[in-house]
């Protein structure tokens, strides 16, 4: 009697565990599934780094906490690539080789990421740009992606809010002088006269520039209706604001870049009415959008940017890859990127064959201090990326 | 017309904060024959100090005043931490210390202050005067009161009191000036407190007009103000002033007139060149 209660017990207990092993707790039996990540965390890319760093990891934990991918968690190996090309190779291969992670997202900038997209290729683990505006890192090959739009596509988008939306014809343009800026600028002035928009001059400055003074000065002699400004928000705020103090009343237009609740605390009371075309959709009513703004600001205690969007966007699309290819095998992975249509923090995206983004443009402007929905651009044969 | 004036105004306010970064430079130099790069990281200590200060205590003038005191010690204490027991050494490796120093300190301010970078909770010395057709910031007429004020405060040291006519004379013969009784190892803290607090003054501003203060704003300036401090005749206070104003306007024009053949910080170099082939001892110093 006593000897068969016992065996009962055993066999009860023996049946618990085998429930609780199965059902409760799968995701902590199998090994998560290791996602590599690199960004400026020191050195001069670190605001963007750092930023980039905590949306990364919100969304790894959010994803962690609804279940994980295929039943197994995320684990996000992160690794600081100092904004040099030089450091990120060594850093890539030992993601490669030493941690064998199924995917890369880089939330660095073009130096970096063009030099890493050839490693990751080669090696054929696919690669996630979130931030890098380079041309040449889809063309590393076929297992390279980007989640933001090069240069040329927002420089379009910049053209169609000041001559279509604004109906600002006579224009002076401010390139910074990075590949970024530069391409901005290129985009702009192509598609500029479809919307009769009429160039009156161009400036340019070093992205180590604060002080305007004549460029200003030259700017408030043109007397243009608007200007498309290109830069950072560390460069723009302080140049807003300058052509502000000088009495420049014209319209001012930047990219994404300006998009930091810095740019505003720099500028001060001069940001109001500042537009960008921005990534992140201060109006969407969409969960994916809003659930993103209010639990990265509560995580990282600043309002989200681009920078932090877009990356939090792309570990939003892997994981759904992932999903899809129902494996996590790097192939099946990279053939699932391909197929991506996807509800993320920067709206709905797509890849077209040179795994460059296809999404929308929504336009933000500086009210009472904040930036908030001015509209959207969705054209999309303008707004087309560049393709094979 | 209107804007070449205008152009002028924004070149002279540029150069001065320029010369009030070199000035310190060159007075090192002057005195220890050491290139000081990491003078640039106490320009951003100062803009980070004024800032601070600034923010909260809620008055300007005592964010100016309590960043160039402190600034002023930190440099006499990096003299006595860092350059004192290199000063036997051949020149370069007190030039590799103190660049060492200077990223150190970048990378430091990143750590302490934020990524990001600070700006005023208040920005002081807002609106602007104008005057036949131009606007000029109390920010930059502040630039330029300082400037005077500081510089002109420096020359009197130096010619009218005691103090600085030691340290003038230790200068120009250090072995003489010791002789006669004078504290070299005296003299050369005050030369780097007063060489600190000037670009302490000048971070201050910079940060001001910027709004902005951030771990690389020294970045710029440790270069510029190396051609500056060269094309003054290295060492020489008066050739420094000039090369400082004159490079402010160059710049200011250029940026709008050369910006498609010359990068603006190129220009710097770009006179450099021209100037060191044509006169080795600089704009203004004396040949040897």
């Amino acid at each position: 009697m006593y000897r068969s209660f016992r065996r009962a017990l055993a066999a009860s207990s023996a049946a618990c565990a085998l429930v609780y092993g199965l059902g409760a707790t799968p995701t902590l039996a199998q090994p998560p599934i290791k996602i590599g990540f690199h960004a400026g965390l020191t050195g001069p890319a670190a605001a963007d780094g750092k930023a980039a760093e905590a949306a990364a990891q919100l969304a790894v934990d959010q994803i962690n906490r609804a279940g994980g991918v295929l039943a197994r968690k995320l684990e996000l190996i992160v690794y600081d690539d100092q904004f040099k090309p030089e450091v990120v190779v060594p850093l890539a291969n030992r993601m490669i080789g030493d941690d064998k992670v199924r995917a890369v997202i880089s939330a660095g900038f073009s130096a970096p990421t063009r030099a890493a997209a050839p490693v990751f290729q080669k090696a054929e683990v696919p690669y996630i740009a979130a931030i890098s505006f380079a041309p040449e890192v889809t063309r590393a090959g076929d297992y390279v992606f980007r989640v933001t739009s090069v240069g040329e596509v927002q420089g379009r988008a910049g053209a169609k809010l000041v001559g279509d939306v604004l109906k600002k014809k006579r224009v002076v343009v401010i390139t910074i002088k990075t590949d970024f800026g530069k391409t901005l600028v290129a985009g702009f002035k192509d598609a500029a006269p479809k919307f009769g928009i009429q160039i009156l001059k161009e400036y340019e400055y070093s992205p180590g520039d604060r002080q305007f003074g004549p460029l200003v000065a030259s700017i408030k002699a043109d007397a243009p209706d608007a200007i498309y400004a290109t830069g950072f928000y560390f460069t723009g705020g302080p140049l807003v604001s300058q052509l502000r103090a000088a009495g420049v009343a014209a319209d001012i237009v930047g990219p994404e870049s300006y998009s930091s609740q810095k740019f505003i605390e720099i500028a001060g009371a001069a940001a109001e009415g500042t537009l960008i075309t921005n990534v992140i959709d201060w109006g969407s009513q969409s969960p994916e959008v809003t659930q993103f703004l209010a639990d990265f600001e509560k995580k990282a205690g600043f309002k989200a940017e681009a920078v932090s969007a877009q990356t939090h966007a792309a570990i939003s699309v892997l994981a759904a890859a992932i999903r899809r290819a129902a494996s996590d095998e790097p192939k099946q992975i990279r053939a699932a990127l391909e197929k991506t249509d996807l509800m993320t923090a920067i709206g709905r995206l797509s890849f077209n064959d040179l795994h460059e983004v296809r999404k929308v443009f929504p336009v933000s402007i500086v009210r009472n201090g904040a930036w908030t929905k001015f509209t959207t651009i969705d054209d999309m044969v303008l707004l087309a990326p560049p393709t094979k | 017309m209107n804007l070449l004036v205008e152009l002028g105004v924004q070149g002279l306010i540029n150069g001065a904060i320029y010369a009030l970064i070199a000035t310190g430079l060159a007075m090192v130099f002057g005195l220890l024959r050491i290139l000081h790069i990491a003078h640039a990281g106490l320009f951003a200590l100062g803009g980070y100090l004024g800032l601070v200060i600034t923010n909260a205590s809620g008055s300007f003038a005592l964010g100016l005043a309590g960043a160039m005191l402190l600034v002023g010690v930190c440099g006499m204490a990096m003299y006595r931490l860092c350059y004192e027991p290199i000063l036997d050494k051949p020149p370069y490796v007190a030039l590799i210390a103190s660049v060492g120093l200077f990223i150190a300190m970048e990378e430091l301010f990143r750590l302490v202050f934020g990524a990001y970078g600070r700006s005023y909770r208040r920005v002081p010395l807002q609106g602007a005067l104008e005057f036949a057709g131009m606007r000029i910031k109390y920010a930059e007429l502040g630039v330029a009161v300082l400037t005077v004020g500081l510089l002109v405060g420096l020359a009197l040291f130096t010619s009218r009191t005691r103090v600085g006519i030691a340290w003038r004379a230790t200068v120009t013969d250090s072995r003489m000036a010791a002789s006669f009784g004078v504290s070299i190892a005296g003299v050369r803290y005050l030369n780097f407190f007063i060489g600190s607090a000037l670009a302490a003054a000048a971070g201050v501003m910079v940060g001001v007009l910027n709004n902005l203060v951030e771990p690389g704003m020294g970045g710029v300036p440790s270069y510029k103000a190396l051609a500056i401090i060269v094309l003054g005749g290295l060492g020489n206070l008066n050739g420094t002033l000039v090369a400082a104003l004159l490079l402010g306007l160059v710049e200011a024009y250029g940026s709008i007139y050369l910006s498609k053949v010359l990068d603006r910080d190129s220009i710097a170099f770009a006179a450099l060149i021209a100037v060191l082939l044509v006169r080795p001892q600089g704009l203004f110093g004396l040949r040897s």
